[in-house]
This record gives C-alpha cells, structure tokens and sequence, in this order.
C-alpha cells in the first residue's frame, strides 16, 4: 500500500496513524511501502496494489504525479474532502486566482497553481471515495478490511439524517431551526455534529439526489439571508456539483 | 372503569418494573419528548406539551401539572422492538474445522411501555404482523416483543398533524393495551383490558368511577376526534393510488423531497432494512447486522449495481404507495396510523395529508390483490445461514460455474425457487436452484459482483452458507397436461433447468414441451451439453439463438423473440419465461400474438431479494414482495406494473 498527498493539510492521513488498535493487524496483513508521514523509509515511484491518495489537483506537477500514481496502482481509494471534490481549497475556483496570489504572495512569480482545485476522479478513474474532512476512521479500516476479503465495502450513500436517525438523536433542525446540512449530506461520519448537538456542515459533501434548493427554502423559511446560505453551502466542499450550484443561486 | 389520584402515578411506575421489567415511558430530552427507558413518575414530561408543524417541533411549558399532555414524539415502540442495527449472526471456525455460523439472538425481555396512544398501538399491531404474525417469524423482535406490559393513554386532545380519526387506529384506546388511562387535572381513569392489566390496577388505590367521570371521557375524545389537525380520505385508496402512478404530483413533490429518509426512520410502521457484513482485518470473524434502511436511499432499489428507482420523484412515490396502498394487499391493514410524525419531522415539512389530496383528483381505480392471511403456522427464520460444502465445480462458460452444494440438514426444494448463498465477511445473494446432482442442489452463478465472484472461485471442498429454500417456484401442476412453451435468456435458463428437467422426465404429464433460448455468443450457451442429450426426448423440441455470431456458429442469430416469431404454438399452450425484463416483455407480446393469453404465462421477476423472508422490503414490486410472493409470477398478477420505470 502507498499513500500519496496532493494538495491537503495531511489530516486525512495522520487518521491511518489514529488507527491505533488496528495498526498491527493492519501491518500482519498490508505492506505499508509508501507512506511519508509516518516513515522516512520511501518507495515513491514503486507499484501498489492499492493506493490512497489524500489531497486535490491544485498545481500542474500534482497532475502528472496522479497518472503516475493511478498508472502504478491496481486499486486507488480517494480520502476526503480535498481528493473527492476538491476541497476548501476550491473555493478559489471561477474566482480572479491571479488576484488572490497577488494580494497573499509577496513574490507571485514564484506561485505556479492551476486556476481550479480538482478532486482525483477529474483526472483518472477512482476506485472508492471516502468522504469527510477529515475521513473517518471506521470508513478508513472498513475500506481497508473489505479490499482485504473481496467484499464491496460498506460505504452507505444515503444521509446523514439516517445514521442520526438510528442514533436516536433529536433533530435539531425540526426542534429549534438549527441550520443543518444534514438532509443533503452524506453519510459516514456517524452524524458527528448532530451527536454534539450542532447543525452539519457538509463535510461530507452532497449526498446522491441531493436537492439542496429543498433545503435552502427551509432555511430561507427560518429566516436565514442569502449571504449566510451562500456560506453554507460553500465550505469545505464547495467545489462539489450540487453544493456550487446551490451556493450560486443565492449569490 | 376506575378513578386514580395523581399520586398513584409513581405507584404504577413502581408496579410496572416489577420482576426485573424495564420500563419505557416519555421523557424530556434534547427538546422534545422521547421514549426511554425511565424508573418514576418524576422522570415524566409533567408540564410539558408538544406544539407540531409541517417541519417543526416544540416543547412548550404548561400551567398545569399532567404528565400526558402531548401528543406523539419522534420515536415510537418501533425501536424497542426493531432495532434501528443489531447483528444478526457471527461466522466462526467450529472446533471441527468447519464454517459455523452463531445466530445472535437476544433473550427475551421484559419491558412495560407507558403512555403508549391509539395510534402508535396500531403501529405495533402492524409491526407484529411484519414481524411475527406472517409466515416467517422474526425471533428476534419476537423475543423482545413477547413479554411486553403495555399502558396506554387515551387521546382527549388532537395535535395539529394527527389524522388516527382518519385512519381509524383513535384517538380512544380499544386493545392492544393491558391497562388504558385518560388523564385529568388532578386525577386519572384507568381501565384494565386484560387480566395483566387487572391485577396491577388491583395494586392501585383506586376507586369505582362515576357517571360523570364516564361521560367526561367520552367527550373529551369526541372532542379530540372532532379536532382532528388533519383529515385523509381513506375509501378505497389503495386502489386509487396505484391507478395514479403517471400522476404529475410526484414530479411535484419530488421538488420538494429531501430524499433524506427522517419520514421512514420516525414512521412507527415503516420496517424496511438492509444489512452489513463485517470482519476483522485478519478475517478471523465475521458478522453480519441488520440495520434500518430507507426506501429514500439509492441502495434500497439496487439491483446489479443501478438503482431501479433512481429518482426522488420514484423513491417517493414508493413510500406512499407502499405506505397507503401496497401495505393493504400485503398484511390487510394501512400502513399509515396518523400519527402524524413524518409531517413533523420532515425537514421539508412536506405534508403526507395534503399530496395525498393532491393525488385524489380522480376516482379510478386500480386492480389489486387481496392480502391472503397466513396459511401456515409461522415458523421461526433468524436469517442464519448453515454451513454447505461445495461438492463439485462445472465451468459453463467464462464468467458462469454451477456450483453442486451438500446441504446440512436441507429442506425439499421446487424448481424456480431460490437459496441465499453466502460467504461469510463477503455478503449474501438470492441464487435459484439450477438442478439436483445426486445430493447436491446446484446453483448456476454468473460473476457479477464481488459476492458471485467469489463464489465462483469456490472450489470442491470449499464452504460457505446457505439458508433456504425461499420463493414461489413454477408452476409445475398448472403446466401439466398441456404443451409448454419455455422461453429463457442468458443465465435465466438456470432457474428454468430443473422444471425442463421435470417435464422431460415425465413424458406423460408433458408430452409437449419447446425450449427457446437465446444467449450473447455461442460460448455463453449454458447446459450445451445436457441440452443436446433432451433432444432425443420424443415431444422437445430446441430452439437456439445468440445475439452474435462466431465464424464456427451455424446457428439462429438474433434476439429469442424472432424464434418465437417464426413459430406456431399449440392451442391451449403455456408458457415460462425468465431472462432480462425487456426480452421477457418482448416475449409476452410475440406469444400474445400467438395466442397465448397473460394468464398462461408465468415469469420470473427480478429484485434484490435481500432477506427472503418478507421483513426487508428490498424486493418490493408494487403490491408484492418477490421473495415470498414470487419470484416466479404469473404474468396477469403483475402485468399493470411490469416494465414500468422505477416500481
């Protein structure tokens, strides 16, 4: 197993790390040849029979080390939010880049960056997707376990609202207008926010059928003006389809 | 009919977790009124009230000190006794070397249910006719329903989202409860229903009630019926809704569907689920849960990896048309009790009562099945596998092995029904019997996904689970005495086998049967073998077709239809199809032209059974379930929603 960062905090690794009672199984069972953050001992340009690959395609040498990868590796798995829709870092898309790097670098000759922040699955065929930001650790082992065996893994694409919904949590949307994402989420963290209380962001990014303008009439509804659902829908996954077009309606 | 103080309600919690009981009552919590587990009178929602809309929730404080002034909360008896996930068995190596496989069962449990409303005991009524009143018992909800003390709370006040008058389930508590309360200011009546119900009432400080206190009660829930918040016409609306599927409100309300599943998961009725098989990284134990599933997710109507009801527009209208209309033909009763939670807790605040209305702009009516009550005693299915033994591997071509099973214990099996085969730590699949060898029931498995792969990389010896056999086989007593017609496509000449071996078998019964089968290429002919040797049969005749051509065929090209459209059938002919569904729709139509009528033809339906028992709802085809109603169907039954996108 290799794992490779593009354009990323490294968060979504340091959670293969904080598998801690799993990692001795998980080195009985995987050869682990390519993995910066945890060893110096390096294999960068090795073959994998699986690959995870943290982080988006920001900048042109990030691309070309993609097909690299992918052409080295039987099975590629995305992790997070960065890799599977292009991250916080997206925000910048269909935005003046060149002004940004202006006004932040003192010296933006230096700055070679492309004008969008891409997930892995605009460039090269994904093989599985672990959303969040940052991934969770019950998906990570799950993803990892079931390629052992030969299972599908069990990555559910439905709401966060079930997983919440089997928790018993009360809903804090229906019980006192918390804005939450969760309807239009998907799953996998185990409804995190809502276990504690607070609305969703959308970590996770959009759910398949995600109807977003349901969800933004509600908030509308609640009282809630434009400029804050444009913030809601654009967070740490606004780079994904049905999240960018929600934020642009209300623009 | 008795009178009680206030005060007695800390004794009646007292009594009511007698003998080690647990005892479920409402409880303030996060903001709204939950089910839990509680142990006095203190824990109580006293005070408290519920103010509901469309997508909204309340506590309010009262002026007053009634611990039942509410209506209904988000949760419902449903979660005690249904699990919202729970394992179902674990995989382990037996001492013998063996696969075994460990059913997980709870023991039974004691629990007292306090505040329980009309409404919400329907729903349990129609949970244990899912559950444990079928031909199937689930032992798990059985084991935890058995023992179940219950105490309800006539409704002498409507929220604002209750319809039970609607749907006839209250507000007044008629059974289904041991003791029944009707609460006042400062003191309650009580009425036990039951003998349980009676010795604890005998437990109470209690006293006769008088006239008044009678006919207070009968019009405070007159009062309660006459202001009801909603109100739905229920007259035949089974039939209507299903004589509405191309109406233009689904497309309506799918604009305003979340698909987020809050509806089902608060519903007190909806019981559908799926399942998870997990295992350790080392793969040393494996277990298989149960959990609650939505029919808003895209997985509840996988089949072969694409989802057949895709869109918001047809996951919605498969809950409502299961919820208000297949629910009748399924177990005789709605599945809707008005209670009015999936208005309330929809983020959305889409409101059941009104599309209804919307969808009930035309009186027709649509056929539909009567539920049949239960034949057979209910005998118990836990969902475990046992252990099988592969016996022997037959490659039938490049992606498809008949694998021949030794089964322990195994029960008698028809043709046309179906096993669930597992591997444990890789998943389950329906597979139809293809044949017997000798002692080994055979499967003919195409490898599609990860579980028929590994299954056909078994290898003599290997193990693995099998629980069954499931389903409605063909109709082998109808076919007799008349010519038949089979039709079969690709890999749907497995389930077909075994019936043609039958009849070929029995000259006398079938003295006229013609098999025609079209395959991709000649390669992927199933059974070549085996069917050259049939037509020395005096009475066969084969037809063979592919869709394309190798340089050594010398054979039909062309899809099975065209056969059939070159063909004479007999008078009186039957047929049995099983392939895709739209060569199956193309074979009804060829045959209707040859004269034979929907009612001669019998078909295999293909749906992702998951449990195989009726508890799931995976396979749900409109009014069935194709796991125990079918899989095979004669076409009449079906004929009004086959083909049709997204049922």
């Amino acid at each position: 197993m290799g794992v490779f960062k593009l354009a990323s905090c490294d968060g979504c690794q340091l959670t293969l790390l904080g598998c801690e009672d799993e990692l001795l199984a998980l080195a009985e069972r995987v050869e682990i040849a390519h993995f910066p953050e945890a060893s110096s001992r390096l294999d960068p340009h090795g073959t994998f029979d699986l690959v995870l690959v943290e982080g988006s395609v920001s900048a042109p040498f990030q691309r070309d080390e993609l097909l690299s990868i992918r052409a080295r590796a039987k099975k590629l798995v995305t992790i997070g939010a960065c890799a599977t829709s292009g991250g916080v870092q997206a925000l910048r898309n269909g935005r003046d880049v060149k002004g940004f790097i202006a006004s932040v670098y003192a010296t933006p000759e230096y700055i070679s960056t492309l004008d969008d922040s891409t997930p892995v699955s605009a460039h090269v065929p994904v093989d599985y997707e672990l959303r969040g930001c940052p991934i969770d650790k019950r998906q990570l082992i799950e993803v990892l376990t079931a390629l052992l065996v030969g299972r599908r893994p069990n990555i559910r694409d439905e709401s966060v609202c079930m997983e919440c919904k089997r928790q018993g949590n009360m809903c804090v949307l229906v019980t006192r207008d918390e804005p939450c994402l969760g309807p239009v989420t998907h799953a996998g963290c185990g409804a995190l926010c809502p276990s504690f209380d607070r609305g969703c962001y959308g970590c996770f990014g959009p759910k398949e059928q995600a109807k977003t303008s349901a969800l933004a009439a509600r908030f509308q509804r609640d009282g809630m003006v434009p400029v804050e659902l444009v913030r809601r829908f654009r967070g740490i996954t606004a780079g994904a389809e049905a999240f960018k077009k929600e934020g642009e309606r209300h623009e | 009919m008795r009178r009680i103080d206030r005060s007695q309600l800390e004794q009646l919690c007292h009594l009511a977790q007698r003998d080690g009981r647990t005892l479920i009552g409402p409880t303030v919590r996060d903001g709204a009124i939950a089910l839990a587990p509680i142990t006095t009178a203190a824990d109580l929602p006293v005070g408290w009230t519920d103010v509901q809309a469309p997508g909204r929730y309340r506590l309010s404080r009262t002026q007053g000190q009634r611990a039942f002034d509410f209506v209904v909360g988000p949760n419902s008896a449903k979660e005690q006794f249904f699990k919202p996930r729970e394992p179902l068995y674990r995989a382990e190596r037996r001492a013998d070397g063996r696969v075994g496989f460990v059913a997980i069962v709870p023991e039974p449990e004691k629990r007292a249910l306090l505040g329980v409303r009309a409404c919400d005991l329907a729903a349990i009524a129609v949970q244990d006719a899912v559950f444990v009143e079928g031909a199937m018992r689930d032992p798990r909800y059985a084991s935890r329903r058995a023992d179940t003390l219950v105490i309800a709370v006539h409704c002498t006040r409507a929220g604002s989202l209750c319809f039970c008058a609607s749907m006839g389930t209250g507000p007044k508590v008629n059974s289904g409860a041991d003791l029944a309360l009707a609460e006042r200011e400062h003191d309650l009546l009580i009425e036990a229903l039951t003998p349980a119900g009676e010795a604890l009432l005998a437990q109470l400080s209690s006293e006769e009630a008088s006239g008044e206190d009678l006919r207070w009660l009968d019009e405070s829930v007159e009062s309660a019926r006459a202001s009801m918040g909603r109100h739905v016409d229920t007259r035949a609306v089974h039939e209507r809704l299903f004589a509405q599927l191309e109406h233009p409100r689904w497309k309506e309300v799918a604009d305003r569907c979340l698909s987020c599943g809050n509806c089902t998961s608060v519903c007190p009725t909806c019981f559908c689920s799926t399942t998870e098989d997990r295992s350790d990284l080392d793969g040393s134990t494996a277990e298989r849960d149960r959990l609650w599933e939505s029919c808003f997710s895209r997985e509840h109507s996988e089949l072969h990896g694409h989802a057949v009801r895709g869109s918001t527009e047809q996951r919605y209208r498969q809950w409502l048309t299961h919820k208000l209309g297949a629910w009748v033909s399924q177990f005789g009763a709605s599945g809707c009790v008005g209670c009015g939670r999936c208005i309330a807790w929809c983020p959305a605040g889409i409101d059941l009562t009104e599309e209804l209305a919307a969808l009930s702009t035309s009186d027709a009516r649509a056929l539909m099945p009567v539920a049949a009550p239960c034949a057979e005693e209910g005998r118990d299915e836990a969902m475990v596998p046992s252990p099988a033994r592969v016996l022997s591997v037959t490659r039938e071509s490049s992606d498809v092995v008949t694998l021949a099973l030794a089964i322990d214990e195994p029960r008698p099996f028809a043709p046309g029904q179906f096993y669930q085969l597992s591997i444990p730590g890789i998943g389950e699949a329906p597979i139809s019997v293809s044949g017997r060898d000798g002692a080994g029931v055979e499967h003919t498995i195409r490898a599609v996904g990860s579980l028929t792969r590994a299954l056909c990389e078994l290898s003599p010896g290997s193990e693995l689970g099998v629980r069954g056999p499931y389903g409605r086989g063909w109709p082998m007593r109808e076919l007799a005495g008349a010519p038949v017609v089979v039709v079969a496509g690709g890999i749907g000449l497995a389930p077909l086998r075994e019936a043609l071996r039958q009849m070929l078998a029995d000259p006398q019964q079938y003295p006229d049967v013609r098999l025609f089968y079209g395959a991709r290429t000649p390669e992927d002919l199933l059974y070549a073998r085996e069917m050259l040797g049939w037509t020395d049969r005096r009475g066969f005749q084969l037809s063979i077709t592919v869709d394309r051509s190798s340089p050594t065929w010398r054979g039909n090209v062309g899809v099975v239809t065209r056969l059939l459209k070159r063909s004479t059938v007999p008078d009186a002919a039957r047929a049995i199809l099983c392939g895709p569904e739209v060569m199956m729709r193309f074979t009804i139509q060829a045959l209707a032209r040859l004269g034979v009528t929907h009612d001669r033809i019998w078909l295999t339906m293909e749906r992702h059974m998951k449990c195989a028992t009726g508890h799931c709802g995976r396979c749900q085809f409109g009014p069935y379930f194709v796991c125990k109603d079918g899989p095979v169907f004669r076409y009449d039954e079906v004929a009004s929603l086959f083909g049709r996108d997204g049922i």
